[in-house]
C-alpha cells in the first residue's frame, strides 16, 4: 500500500515538472531562432561557376646508342640518336668530351645523316657537319638542327684525324625547352 | 499494549516520507501555477511583413566551341589551348564589381603546384564584348584583358584566388553575359639529358584543372519605409 502511494505521488510530481518545463521551453527556442536569423542577415552571398579541363604534357628527350668511343686509328665510328620523346624537336645538342691521349694531337668532327651511313657516306655524300673541329682534352657542346623525328632517329658519325694513341670520345645528348622544340601550336576549341 | 506501541512507531515513521512527498507536490503545483500566471499575464502584439530574398547565380557555359573540355594533344611549352566560355549572372541580385578565379589541379603535380620552379601551367583570360569567333580565335568586338598570364601554382587554392579585373558585364545588373576566352599555356624551361628528364619535371604529366569563378553579391542596401 505504502509503495503504491509513493509511486503515484512520484508520477504525479514528474508529470507536473514536465508540464512546467514544456511551458517554459518555447521561450528559449524563440531566442535561439532569433540568433540564427541574425547570422544569415549579416552574411554575404556568392555565386560560383566551375569548369574542368584535362591536360597532358609531352616529353622531349633523345638517346644515343653509343656514348663512348675509343679511337686508336683514324677510323670513323657511328652512333644512332633516337627521339624517345613525344614532342617534335627543332634542334638537338651534343656534349662531346675528348680525352687527353698519351701522345699526339688528334682532332674530331661530327657529322649527321638522316639515313644510316654506308661506307662512310651519307646517301653518297658527306653528311652535315655539326659544330667545328674538336680538340683533345676538351668538352664542347655543339648544336644541330638535323633532329631525330618523332619515333625516328638521326645517324651520327664521329670522324677522327691524327690519332696516334688511344683517345676516347664520350657523347651525350641534351634538349632544352622551349628553344629546341617545335614551334608552339595554338588550339581553339 | 505492545501492538499499540508498534502501530504508533509505524505511524511516526510514515510522517517524514509523507511530508517530503507533500512538499514536492506543492512545489510542482506551484511551478505550474506560476507558469500559468506568467502566461496569463503575457501581452502579445503582432504585425506582418512580407519579404522575399533574391538569388545570386553564376553560370558557366560554352560561348563558341565546346567550352572547357579535354586537351587531347600532348602540350609542349609554347603551346596554347583557348576555350571560350560565357559567364552569366542568372540570379535576381546584381553582383559586386569584381570576381575571383582559382584553378585546382587533380592530381596536384609540377604542372600546378610550383614544385618545378618557374615552370608549369599558366592561365590568361580575356573578355570580348561579343561572342568570340572560334575559327580564328578572334574577337570582332572589343577585348578587355581580365587576367594576365598567371601561373596556376599561384592560384591553386580558394585562399589564393586571383581577382579578375575589368569585368563590367558582370558587375552591373542581372542577366548579363561575359564572353571570356581562357587561354591555357605551359611554361617549360628545362633540359633533358641523355634521354632523361630533370627532376622535378613538367614533362609527361597529366592533370584535370577545375576552374572556379566566384562573384560576390552587391553591397547590402538599407531601406526605410
Amino acid at each position: 500500500m505504502r509503495t503504491r502511494i509513493l509511486s503515484r505521488t512520484a508520477a504525479a510530481v514528474a508529470v507536473l515538472l514536465a508540464a512546467g518545463l514544456a511551458v517554459l521551453t518555447p521561450a528559449a527556442a524563440s531566442t535561439m531562432a532569433g540568433g540564427v536569423a541574425s547570422g544569415v542577415a549579416g552574411g554575404v552571398a556568392s555565386g560560383v561557376a566551375t569548369g574542368a579541363e584535362a591536360i597532358s604534357t609531352g616529353t622531349w628527350m633523345a638517346t644515343a646508342s653509343v656514348t663512348s668511343m675509343t679511337f686508336t686509328a683514324n677510323t670513323d665510328q657511328l652512333s644512332t640518336v633516337s627521339n624517345t620523346g613525344t614532342i617534335a624537336l627543332s634542334a638537338i645538342s651534343y656534349k662531346v668530351t675528348v680525352s687527353n691521349p698519351a701522345s699526339g694531337t688528334p682532332t674530331f668532327t661530327l657529322a649527321t645523316c638522316a639515313v644510316a651511313w654506308v661506307s662512310g657516306k651519307c646517301s653518297g655524300g658527306a653528311g652535315t657537319q655539326v659544330g667545328g673541329t674538336l680538340a683533345k682534352n676538351s668538352t664542347t657542346t655543339v648544336t644541330s638542327t638535323q633532329v631525330p623525328p618523332l619515333n625516328g632517329a638521326v645517324y651520327l658519325e664521329v670522324q677522327p684525324a691524327a690519332v696516334t694513341a688511344s683517345v676516347t670520345v664520350t657523347l651525350g645528348t641534351s634538349i632544352t625547352s622551349p628553344a629546341q622544340l617545335r614551334t608552339g601550336v595554338k588550339t581553339s576549341q | 499494549m505492545s501492538q499499540h506501541i508498534h502501530a504508533k512507531t509505524k505511524s511516526r515513521n510514515k510522517r517524514p516520507t509523507r511530508g517530503i512527498l507533500a512538499g514536492l507536490f506543492v512545489a510542482s503545483v506551484g511551478l505550474l501555477t506560476t507558469t500559468g500566471v506568467y502566461a496569463a499575464l503575457s501581452g502579445a502584439a503582432t504585425g506582418s511583413e512580407a519579404v522575399s530574398s533574391g538569388t545570386l547565380n553564376l553560370t558557366l557555359s560554352p560561348d563558341v566551341g565546346v567550352g572547357f573540355s579535354n586537351f587531347t594533344n600532348k602540350m609542349a611549352p609554347g603551346d596554347t589551348d583557348n576555350v571560350f566560355v560565357n559567364l552569366n549572372n542568372t540570379g535576381t541580385l546584381a553582383s559586386a564589381a569584381g570576381m575571383t578565379l582559382w584553378v585546382a589541379g587533380t592530381p596536384s603535380n609540377a604542372l600546378t603546384n610550383g614544385s618545378a620552379t618557374g615552370e608549369g601551367l599558366n592561365v590568361k583570360a580575356t573578355q570580348c564584348s561579343v561572342a568570340w569567333t572560334l575559327a580564328t580565335g578572334v574577337c570582332s568586338g572589343t577585348t578587355t584583358p581580365i587576367l594576365a598570364s598567371t601561373q596556376v601554382s599561384a592560384m591553386n587554392t580558394a585562399g589564393t584566388a586571383v581577382s579578375l579585373s575589368n569585368v563590367p558585364a558582370l558587375a552591373a545588373a542581372t542577366g548579363q553575359v561575359a564572353h571570356v576566352e581562357v587561354t591555357l599555356g605551359l611554361t617549360g624551361t628545362e633540359t633533358s639529358t641523355n634521354g632523361v628528364a630533370p627532376s622535378p619535371t613538367v614533362q609527361g604529366l597529366s592533370t584535370t584543372l577545375a576552374y572556379t569563378f566566384t562573384e560576390q553579391q552587391r553591397l547590402g542596401t538599407a531601406t526605410n519605409q
